[in-house]
């Protein structure tokens, strides 16, 4: 198992489409900074204007934690976008170059060659999102120094620096949940589809939804609350004034739940098909 | 006939009211609060609007005769427009009438309670109600009506009987509900247009605690 799990590391390590993918996240932060450093404090006047006209502002908030917070948002879309392109790449690509049938014809076993692919994208997720904090971590407060965050959830949230920093680190961590979950369904995606375009736009689709759905009232308090769309926005929860850790410890457990569902429906599919 | 009783009740009442001047017990305040030329306290600010969650701040106050008054923070501060000028210049910067409304005891002082209404259009203000403890010459509390920031009312509360400036103040003002782009909500913020639009404006507090004062006074 440990080999395959090596194996699986290398061939992502020597695939280019990796490299590029972290290329495009840092891509992503730069574009996020330099807009920042041009618009940013026109878009805290904005934000800012009705509270501007009671009271004077002493300190600056385009700082680095704000900075790491506009990062942080890209745990919507694109940060998953990039993951799931390349961890079902990993299996699509196999499916596209027959090297599946190669792996097949070795004495391997099918269910532990798939779930060393899950095990390599869970790794894989990881570093992706410790990577993303690090760079934002260096690059915002490196650029933009230390300071208070003002966030808008249900109200203006202000938060002093080192409890701004404190509550980053953990959305970063809830964040990271999301991301397994939605790597974790796009390997089982590719298992089901094979074919790499059509698992692209299905995993586009299927983040699409889940971002759409995440808005919706589903109708149920039960699917409002529990199902797997209504759990993605974990992370923003640290930004409420009173942190519900109660409700972010049930939804962590919940989405680690719904994560191993996901992988055993897909090594189970897997396991039971014929390799063609 | 009665249209002459009306014009003559006008010059009456205009001429009662330029002859009004300055209330002697503000006057007597106002050289109390001018004798002022340096002070520098520590202040820490609690906000109470239903809209902003901030927790406490602390900063340095710093006011010098003439100068407009200076803060200093390590932490971002929002600082209230009104409420921190405790000289009342801005009251007194053009000229001005008063009218006295009311007088009472209160904890054994004397509480005057007159209309500050400025002469000169440039003031910021368009009417104050002032509630003057004459004894002790200071302001306990103040309602400043102004065209483009509301209506402000400051209650004061002082450490000692002598103390010239408060240790804690009660900012009470009119804020407009927030505004924000459909682009910087959080994506579980709810919005109920309904209720945001029955809202209107609000109201907020914010609540200051000065210590450690340093005053130095003219001549001193």
């Amino acid at each position: 198992m440990k080999r395959l799990i090596y194996a699986e590391i290398f061939k992502l390590a020597k695939q280019s489409k990796t490299y590029y993918a972290l290329a495009s996240i840092l891509i992503i932060e730069v574009i996020i900074l330099l807009s920042a450093y041009f618009e940013g404090t026109n878009i805290i006047n904005l934000l800012l204007e009705n509270l501007r006209k009671s009271f004077y502002f002493q300190g600056s908030l385009l700082n680095g934690n704000l900075l790491q917070y506009l990062v942080l948002n890209t745990l919507w879309f694109h940060l998953p976008l990039i993951i799931m392109i390349v961890v079902s790449g990993t299996l699509t690509t196999e499916y596209k170059d027959k090297t599946v049938q190669a792996v097949m014809l070795q004495p391997v076993k099918k269910w532990q060659w798939i779930l060393s692919k899950y095990i390599v994208a869970i790794l894989f997720t990881l570093l992706v999102v410790v990577a993303l904090y690090a760079t934002s971590y260096w690059l915002c407060k490196g650029l933009f120094g230390e300071g208070d965050l003002v966030v808008y959830l249900d109200g203006l949230n202000f938060f002093p620096a080192k409890e701004a920093a404190y509550r980053i680190r953990w959305a970063f961590i809830a964040g990271s949940l999301s991301m397994l979950f939605f790597a974790v369904s796009s390997l089982t995606l590719a298992v089901w589809l094979k074919d790499v375009t059509k698992t692209w736009i299905v995993c586009s689709l299927f983040l699409i939804v889940c971002n759409l759905l995440l808005k919706i009232d589903l109708g149920s308090a039960w699917l409002n609350q529990y199902s797997f769309v209504k759990l993605n926005d974990t992370w923003q929860y640290f930004f409420q004034f009173t942190i519900p850790y109660r409700t972010i410890l049930i939804n962590w457990w919940i989405l680690v739940g719904y994560i191993i569902f996901m992988a055993a429906a897909g090594i189970y599919v897997f396991h039971k098909r014929d390799i063609g | 006939m009665m249209r002459a009783y009306f014009i003559c009740w006008l010059v009456s009442c205009s001429l009662a009211l330029s002859a009004q001047g300055v209330d002697e017990d503000l006057l007597r305040m106002k050289k109390r609060l001018d004798s002022v030329v340096y002070f520098q306290a520590n202040l820490q600010l609690e906000t109470d609007i239903s809209f902003v969650h901030m927790p406490v701040k602390r900063a340095i106050m710093k006011f010098e005769k003439g100068k407009p008054v200076q803060f200093s923070s390590s932490d971002f501060v929002l600082l209230p427009k009104r409420g921190l000028d405790f000289s009342l210049r801005s009251l007194f910067e053009y000229p001005v009438v008063t009218l006295v409304r009311n007088s009472s005891l209160k904890n054994g002082y004397t509480i005057k309670e007159l209309n500050v209404i400025p002469s000169d259009k440039r003031a910021d203000f368009t009417i104050a109600t002032l509630w003057l403890n004459t004894s002790l010459r200071r302001v306990e509390s103040a309602e400043i009506s102004t065209s483009k920031d509301g209506t402000y009312v400051l209650q004061m509360h002082y450490l000692q009987a002598q103390d010239i400036f408060p240790d804690r103040v009660e900012v009470n003002f009119e804020i407009e509900r927030i505004r924000i782009p459909l682009n910087f909500m959080g994506k579980g913020t709810q919005i109920d247009k309904e209720k945001l639009k029955a809202e209107g404006s609000k109201t907020g507090k914010i609540f200051m605690m000065l210590s450690n004062y340093q005053i130095r006074y003219t001549g001193r």
